[in-house]
């Protein structure tokens, strides 16, 4: 399952609990008087660069900042009470789940600029029967810290933390910038310390990625989209997580990976509604392409309990209903599937095509996986 | 001895956890197409007593657990694998239960997408290593003619003959992804191989068998000449193959092909396909995995093309296909499960030997009749025949209309007396309720004074069925058994009009059509007004009044409720659950206009 990333704010939230003086805001609120630094809380990466950050800004000069990012899109921003430190007491630190348990990386000094001087991280792996008495005392974070971070990271399935500055004032531990990436699966077990809405989007999605994101969360099959270009001339119907990698490799070895317009897949046994809806978003996203010759490839491999014959009465249901569109446009479809009730699937589909006039080739699992998307390149760029 | 040759010898009892009917069905039909024995033990689900499959053409009832101890010892003692079919929240509890119930069991297929890192992680601190656990996500484990755990290799009879399932051979088939597990694994048979075995280590971050386990597991296998891999862009397992290589653990010819060279097509990294494909860093790119393997002597070709023309090359020739054929488990029907013999429809008792009563009065079917009449029967023949009528009539199997009411009801969850009456109220003038109207044709046949013809004539005419008259599956040279038994009673009456008369019906019906003989409806009707006239001194009024009041029909509603009740407590014996008529038993013509 995916990793996604919370905000700054529930972030620190759940590592520091009362503890923590930050506040979330949105545009038009204030803060009570003081010393500031204030940032988007979007998952946005390198934020000082690109100046979504302002740092020892008085609260009235919040207002006018924050109203400033808004304009660029951004709607969820973060207040910190500024700490006067020096940049060389800025540490490295961060923690990851892997195989083996949690990797904990430090560096004593290097803080923002890290990636620059890799040879100063310390790396150790944490299991369940590590001395963190010896962590503590090589990296010099106070052990209680260390073990209340261990703790929160386990119990709120984080998979990824990374505070950077880490500032250590006496006893005092400071998180100046913490990201942490969470274990989307774990949401049912943290009961509502983060929910779904405090999860920041990396990037803004296409209408059609959304949508499809939202009908994942209704189901327990796996449906997936990218736009990758708006304007291609390729565009994918594709099933199977290992298979649609395959079969787009094949696009980009046959030099027309320019030409895919999305990348995505359906598995795992969804119905024909579910299919059916998730078409529907690839057919529009097809229609609305400018290129001038354009192919459908509905493919996959030899599916292991995926029902052929029940997906396509979907793909159907959805292509019923732009056929004359894609007529119109001179657009052509190209299959190739295999798996249970194979044979009616290919049959009914083959039909369906014929009737429409929209048929490029059906090919079943005893043809090589790529056959569709080769002929659908041979179709586009002849 | 490893794993492997364990399964192979027959350790390959299977447990289900959850319910995932179509795969569950596939393993059964994967041991029955490669003549073994069924190896899916029993089911741990809530609330169900047993779940009902196929196994060949033939239904079976898998006997279902509230947990894995409450299992009977002669099960656990077969117990070496979990298929755990539940969702990701609880897959691993149910995993970490099965283990400490089960210490000595070979491994497991977690089925679940969405299982937690942290689970997952512990799950590789408890067992990696120590047992096969394929998953978290993915299809699972198969050993060709021996063990199918999960969806591997397909669910569907076609894909388990096509891909040559039952036969053992020697190439190991070895993927992260589950679809393309399935695709290697025909692209294998098409090459002319056989497969040794195949694991599926699921797309997921943290898999619980790594891929070094499983390559030690196919390098250790005796059977195993060449191995397939697939592997994907992300993630740094490739090199664990390089090193393996090198360190000479990997002796055994390695094709290769690692998909992903299309993300360079795109300026910024993208997720494609599964939990871990995505590159991190820049050695976890396709191209680079692929150039380390190459750099060991894996056959890593840059095309799938190319890649299904290297498994050509891998050893392995000598193989035997045997598999049953697949013909017969591709129209099977489901049905209701009956399991209950009520009563013995082959055998009817001899009520009348040379001309004198040998059955046996019975105080319960003398009690009842004289309940109905309202005073004690008089004569000997007239309690025997009522014994013989609620002895024969108790049931007929679990195929007529009320004992189908009866069982879909009990099925439904209802209550005795619910499904009692569902299947009662079935009975009417098509159904066990036709003995009443044929008392009364007879009686109106004597009464007219006509000819058994004029009397057919007139009775059929618009379509009109006699009752009493006509079976299914009984003809003219195929008696109905019950009827002869019961006919023999006419010796021991002075008189028998009305068994003579409906005898001359039947004369006339059955020279239209050999089906259409007097039925048990017919000649209890028949007999039991002669007995009554004859034996316990009826009139006319007397016998109308019973008509009227349908005291022949409560000769069938007596002891048919005892068969219903039967078939009520085989349902709830059985518990398969709520039934819903087989899509292909029901045909839906929809409204053209």
């Amino acid at each position: 399952m995916p990793r996604v990333k919370l905000t700054e704010h529930k972030a620190k939230s759940l590592i520091l609990g009362d503890a923590y003086t930050g506040v979330a805001l949105g545009v038009g609120d204030t803060t009570a008087e003081g010393t500031w630094v204030v940032k988007v809380d979007q998952g946005v990466k390198k934020r000082m660069k690109q100046g979504l950050v302002k740092v020892k800004v008085s609260s009235r000069e919040i207002p006018p900042a924050l109203s400033e990012w808004s304009q660029k899109g951004f709607t969820r921003f973060i207040a910190e009470p500024f700490l006067p430190h020096e940049s060389s007491e800025e540490q490295y630190l961060s923690l990851e789940r892997v195989r083996d348990g949690i990797r904990l990386l430090h560096a004593k000094e290097g803080g923002i600029e890290i990636e620059e001087h890799p040879e100063k991280v310390q790396s150790y792996i944490i299991s369940s029967d590590t001395s963190l008495k010896e962590i503590a005392e090589k990296t010099g974070i106070p052990e209680s810290f260390l073990a209340h971070l261990l703790e929160t990271f386990s119990k709120m399935h984080f998979a990824f933390l990374e505070i950077n500055p880490l500032v250590i004032l006496g006893s005092q531990v400071h998180l100046l910038d913490a990201a942490v990436l969470v274990d989307s699966a774990g949401e049912f077990f943290v009961r509502g310390a983060w929910t779904e809405d405090d999860v920041v989007e990396g990037r803004s999605a296409h209408e059609a990625e959304e949508k499809v994101a939202t009908l994942q969360k209704t189901t327990p099959a796996s449906l997936k989209l990218s736009v990758l270009n708006e304007n291609g001339s390729l565009f994918f119907l594709l099933s199977g997580g290992g298979g649609s990698i395959v079969i787009a490799d094949e696009a980009a070895l046959q030099g027309q990976g320019e030409a895919i317009g999305n990348y995505g897949e359906y598995s795992g046994g969804p119905t024909r509604e579910e299919t059916y809806l998730y078409a529907k978003e690839v057919l529009a996203l097809m229609l609305s392409s400018t290129a001038k010759k354009k192919a459908l490839v509905i493919a996959g491999g030899v599916a292991n309990f995926t029902d052929v014959a029940k997906t396509f009465a979907g793909i159907r249901d959805a292509l019923s209903e732009v056929a004359h569109e894609l007529r119109t446009q001179g657009v052509k479809i190209f299959i190739r599937r295999g798996g249970p009730n194979e044979a009616k699937g290919l049959t009914d589909m083959k039909a369906f095509l014929e009737t429409e006039a929209l048929l490029g080739s059906v090919h079943g699992s005893d043809a090589v996986i790529t056959s569709a998307v080769d002929d659908a390149i041979h179709f586009v760029a002849p | 001895m490893s794993t492997l040759d364990l399964i192979r010898k027959g350790e390959r009892g299977i447990v289900v956890a959850g319910n995932h009917p179509g795969i569950v069905q596939s393993i059964l039909d994967f041991d029955y197409l490669s003549g073994q024995k069924r190896s899916v033990l029993a089911i741990i689900t809530g609330a169900r007593k047993a779940q009902k499959y196929f196994f060949g053409t033939k239904e079976i009832l898998i006997p279902c657990y509230p947990n894995f101890t409450s299992l009977p010892d002669s099960l656990k003692s077969q117990v070496r694998f979990l298929f755990n079919a539940q969702s990701g929240r609880r897959a691993y509890e149910t995993t970490t239960a099965f283990f400490d119930a089960f210490p000595d069991a070979l491994g497991a297929h977690l089925f679940a997408e969405n299982v937690p890192e942290v689970h997952a992680t512990t799950l590789i601190e408890k067992y990696g290593g120590r047992k096969l656990v394929a998953g978290p996500s993915g299809v699972g484990i198969l050993v060709p003619g021996h063990l199918k755990l999960g969806a591997i290799g397909g669910v569907d009879p076609m894909q388990i003959e096509a891909s040559k399932l039952a036969t053992p051979g020697s190439v190991a088939v070895v993927a992260t992804s589950g679809g393309m597990t399935s695709e290697l694994i025909r692209a294998v048979a098409n090459a002319g191989k056989r497969l040794s075995f195949s694991y599926c280590i699921g797309g997921d971050r943290f898999p619980v068998s790594s891929l070094g386990d499983v390559l030690s597991l196919a390098e250790t296998d005796s059977a195993t000449k060449g191995v397939v891999y697939f592997g994907e862009l992300g993630g740094v397992d490739e090199y664990e193959i390089v090193e393996m290589i090198k360190e000479k653990k990997l002796t055994k010819p390695v094709v290769a092909y690692i998909a992903g060279i299309v993300d360079e097509a795109f300026d910024e990294h993208m997720q494609f396909g599964h939990a871990k494909a995505l590159v991190a860093h820049k050695d976890e790119s396709a191209r680079a995995k692929r150039e380390a393997l190459r750099g060991v002597g894996v056959i890593a070709p840059d095309t799938f093309p190319e890649f299904l023309e290297a498994l050509k090359t891998l050893p392995g020739n000598d193989f035997s296909d045997t598999m049953s054929d697949i013909q017969p488990l591709m129209t099977r029907q489901k049905s209701i499960l009956s399991t209950r013999h009520v009563t013995d429809l082959e055998s009817v008792p001899v009520f009348v030997e040379g001309g004198k009563l040998v059955a046996q009065e019975g105080p319960f079917g003398s009690a009842v009749i004289a309940a109905l009449l309202g005073k004690p029967a008089s004569s000997p023949v007239t309690k025997a025949f009522a014994e013989a009528i609620f002895t024969l009539l108790i049931d007929h199997g679990g195929h007529v209309s009320g004992a189908v009411n009866t069982m879909v009801t009990a099925r439904a969850g209802k209550d005795l007396v619910s499904s009692l009456t569902s299947g009662l109220l079935t009975i009417g003038p098509r159904f066990g309720g036709a003995i009443n109207e044929a008392a009364r044709t007879w009686r109106a046949g004597l009464a007219s004074g006509q000819s058994a013809a004029d009397f057919v004539e007139s009775a059929t005419k618009g379509g009109k069925v006699i009752s009493g008259i006509g079976h299914r599956k009984y003809r003219v040279g195929i008696p109905d058994p019950r009827v002869a038994a019961l006919s023999s009673f006419a010796e021991l009456l002075q008189t028998h009009p009305h068994y003579d008369f409906a005898r001359s019906i039947e004369k006339v019906t059955t020279g239209k059509n050999g089906s259409l003989i007097l039925n048990v409806d017919g000649v209890i009707a028949a007999l039991m007004q002669d007995i009554l006239i004859e034996c316990e001194g009826y009139g006319e009024k007397e016998i109308q009044e019973l008509i009227d009041a349908e005291f022949f029909n409560a000769l069938f509603v007596i002891p048919r409720a005892v068969g219903f009740i039967a078939h009520f407590m085989e349902q709830k014996e059985n518990d398969e659950g709520l039934f819903r008529l087989p899509d292909d038993l029901l045909f839906e013509r929809k409204n053209e206009q």
